[in-house]
């Protein structure tokens, strides 16, 4: 069973969850909880169930066994954009505003369909929609895949500022220097989830 | 509701955005449905028959003081076949090799028996065991039966004349021979000149009276040989391509094609895009992406549906068609258009659900329209099972409602009816999507 870690104000709290694609176990039970001002990165290697669990956390996808309770907004970026292609960034950010009922403030977009961005650009309004309205809580997919440098540090700055904010960011990467950006560090091994 | 709409704002946007999928939308079910027109019209094409003449039939031969011509005769009667003359060895090779369906021989003798009015000439059939024979064999039993018609009225006309020599007596031809007849009028006048008698009494009562009777023999022996005769008369009608019938099954197959398609790739293209799991997460539920799905459904019958109806119409109009287009009905087909979308786009959207992706949910959509178009059609006189089970589809009931609208004299029963079929059915099948929607990964 992975660990529990208590804080005073929690932004998520997942109990026992897991889940299975038929007969295969993609994620053991486990629980997590992301406090106020905390940054988790959750590492693995492929397979190991890293973003089944970060799509458990955001709602994305239910979980076979266990309860996640999210008392604040989340906000999720998946590790494939999720967006549509035929739709401009700005109808794009537009039309998940209206359904979330958020603000948008974005200027200097492309003016082009979604599909036609380079993947950098689409990463980047991949992560543009998941700040929408600006949640306190984030969870993030390889945020930092396909960007470059200059844009990898406007992000960490950005996620820095959200949990200095009393936000809490919860990440996975697959590159060590990122995990040093985190205060814990999730190790997900077949499934199972260990905190170092 | 808001989130429904948007969502619909947002699929109208992006199949904007797609010309070419639009045009093989809308033009697929057209070309379907032209195709379907193509197979019923081979229904009715003629199948080329050949002619093998081994009496070598002249151009007309005399019967009676009739000129019969024959082969001109043939020709206008065989209209139901493509007959085609051919010696019987070519004939022969063309129905082994399927070119020919049929050979009719016309044998040796034939026209000697048909002069000869001493007994009937015979015609011979050979057909294939193909499913075209009986077909065959029906419309060569038309053919004989129309020249048996034409040589009927021939036949009567030189018995009449006959009779006529017979009453009035006349140089005449009898198989061959030339005959004087003294004839009924000239008999009795010459019996008149002789003394009465009771011998002779008795052979003038029997002269009137075979004057009487052959007198009236004309209407008798016209009755005898077509004691019924059909009439018949072509009026101005709507042509088959501009039937009723016709333009209810262009508007069911269209929006079948269309809607279900379009609903399933819509939907499992969400999940394609990556974008369900977003969706999911509060923004929209699976009954309202559903509920998305089958309003675009429902709009793009409506538009297609009625931009057909209007196309129809102004053929129909501009063609001078006999009855016109009932534009009066209009409101009434985009009430069906509506509903029938809604229901096919319900189905799309459970079909979409199930396939999970957008290449494969196109794929299960047009192979399972085809099925449910072709089940509908099956008259319930003919397979009673077959109507049971399409009744389960929104397809009949949609073929039923635009029929009813459209050319009903009394169209409520039909049309409350079939929108009570179309709602439950956009219930039914929107509930079951709803589930799958549910249980579909992000």
């Amino acid at each position: 069973m992975a660990e529990v870690r208590l804080l005073s104000a929690h932004l998520l709290s997942a109990r026992h969850v897991s889940r299975r694609f038929g007969g295969h176990v993609a994620l053991e039970p486990c629980d997590l909880e992301l406090g106020a001002g905390e940054t988790v990165a959750l590492v693995g290697a492929n397979g190991a169930g890293k973003t089944t669990l970060l799509s458990i956390l955001a709602g994305a996808l239910d979980p076979s066994s266990g309860t996640v309770e999210r008392p604040v907004a989340v906000g999720w970026a998946p590790q494939r954009p999720a967006l549509y292609g035929k739709l401009t960034p700005r109808e794009n950010l537009e039309l998940f505003a209206a359904l979330a009922g958020a603000p948008i403030a974005a200027t200097d977009l492309p003016d082009r369909p979604a599909a036609e961005l380079s993947v950098g650009q689409r990463q980047r309004l991949n992560l543009a929609l998941a700040l929408l309205g600006s949640p306190p809580l984030l969870l993030l997919d390889e945020p930092t895949a396909s960007l470059d440098a200059e844009r990898r540090e406007e992000l960490w700055s950005l996620l820095a500022e959200v949990a200095a904010g009393g936000g809490a960011v919860c990440f996975v990467t697959q590159n060590l220097e990122e995990v040093a950006r985190a205060d814990r560090v999730g190790l997900i091994e077949e499934g199972r989830l260990t905190f170092g | 509701m808001r989130s429904v709409l948007r969502i619909l704002r947002k699929d109208l946007r992006v199949l904007r955005r797609s010309p070419l999928a639009l045009v093989v939308l809308l033009a697929y079910p057209l070309v379907v449905a032209a195709l379907v027109g193509l197979v019923a019209s081979y229904a009715n094409a003629k199948p080329r028959v050949a002619l093998v003449d081994e009496d070598r039939l002249p151009a007309s031969i005399e019967i009676g003081d009739r000129t019969f011509r024959i082969e001109r005769t043939i020709d206008r009667v065989a209209n139901e076949v493509t007959l085609v003359r051919l010696d019987r060895d070519e004939a022969e090779r063309q129905l082994a090799s399927g070119r020919i369906v049929a050979l009719l021989v016309v044998p040796r003798g034939f026209v000697g028996d048909l002069r000869s009015m001493a007994r009937s000439p015979q015609l011979e059939l050979e057909t294939t065991q193909g499913g075209l024979s009986i077909r065959v064999s029906q419309q060569v039993q038309a053919l004989v039966y129309q020249l048996n018609r034409e040589l009927s009225d021939a036949y009567v006309e030189a018995n009449l004349r006959y009779i006529e020599l017979l009453l009035d007596g006349g140089r005449g031809e009898f198989l061959g021979q030339q005959i004087d007849v003294l004839g009924l009028e000239s008999a009795r006048g010459l019996l008149d000149e002789l003394p009465s008698g009771p011998r002779l009494d008795r052979i003038r009562e029997f002269v009137r009276t075979a004057e009487l009777a052959l007198g009236e023999t004309d209407d008798a022996l016209r009755a005898t040989a077509s004691p019924i005769e059909l009439i018949e008369s072509r009026d101005a009608g709507r042509t088959w391509a501009l039937s009723a019938q016709v333009q209810s099954f262009a508007l069911a197959l269209t929006i079948s094609f269309l809607t279900v398609l379009l609903a399933a790739a819509a939907l499992a293209g969400e999940r394609d895009e990556g974008v369900l799991g977003r969706l999911r997460r509060g923004l929209v539920g699976p009954g309202e992406l559903v509920g998305a799905k089958v309003a675009l459904a429902a709009v793009a019958a409506l538009v297609v549906g009625l931009g057909i109806a209007v196309a129809f119409g102004a053929i129909i109009e501009l063609g001078d068609v006999e009855g016109g287009q009932p534009w009066s009905r209009l409101p009434l087909l985009a009430t069906g258009l509506a509903l029938a979308g809604a229901s096919l786009g319900a189905l799309g959207s459970l079909l979409g659900a199930l396939a999970r992706e957008g290449r494969t949910a196109s794929l299960v959509a047009i192979l399972a329209v085809l099925p449910i178009v072709f089940i509908g059609l099956v008259p319930r006189e003919v397979a009673p099972a077959a109507a049971v089970l399409s009744s389960a589809f929104p397809f009949a009931h949609g073929l039923s409602f635009f029929t009813a609208a459209l050319f009903e004299l009394d169209p409520w029963t039909a049309l409350l009816r079939e929108a009570a079929w179309l709602v439950g059915l956009t219930l039914g099948y929107g509930a079951l999507a709803r589930l799958a929607v549910a249980r579909l990964p992000a």
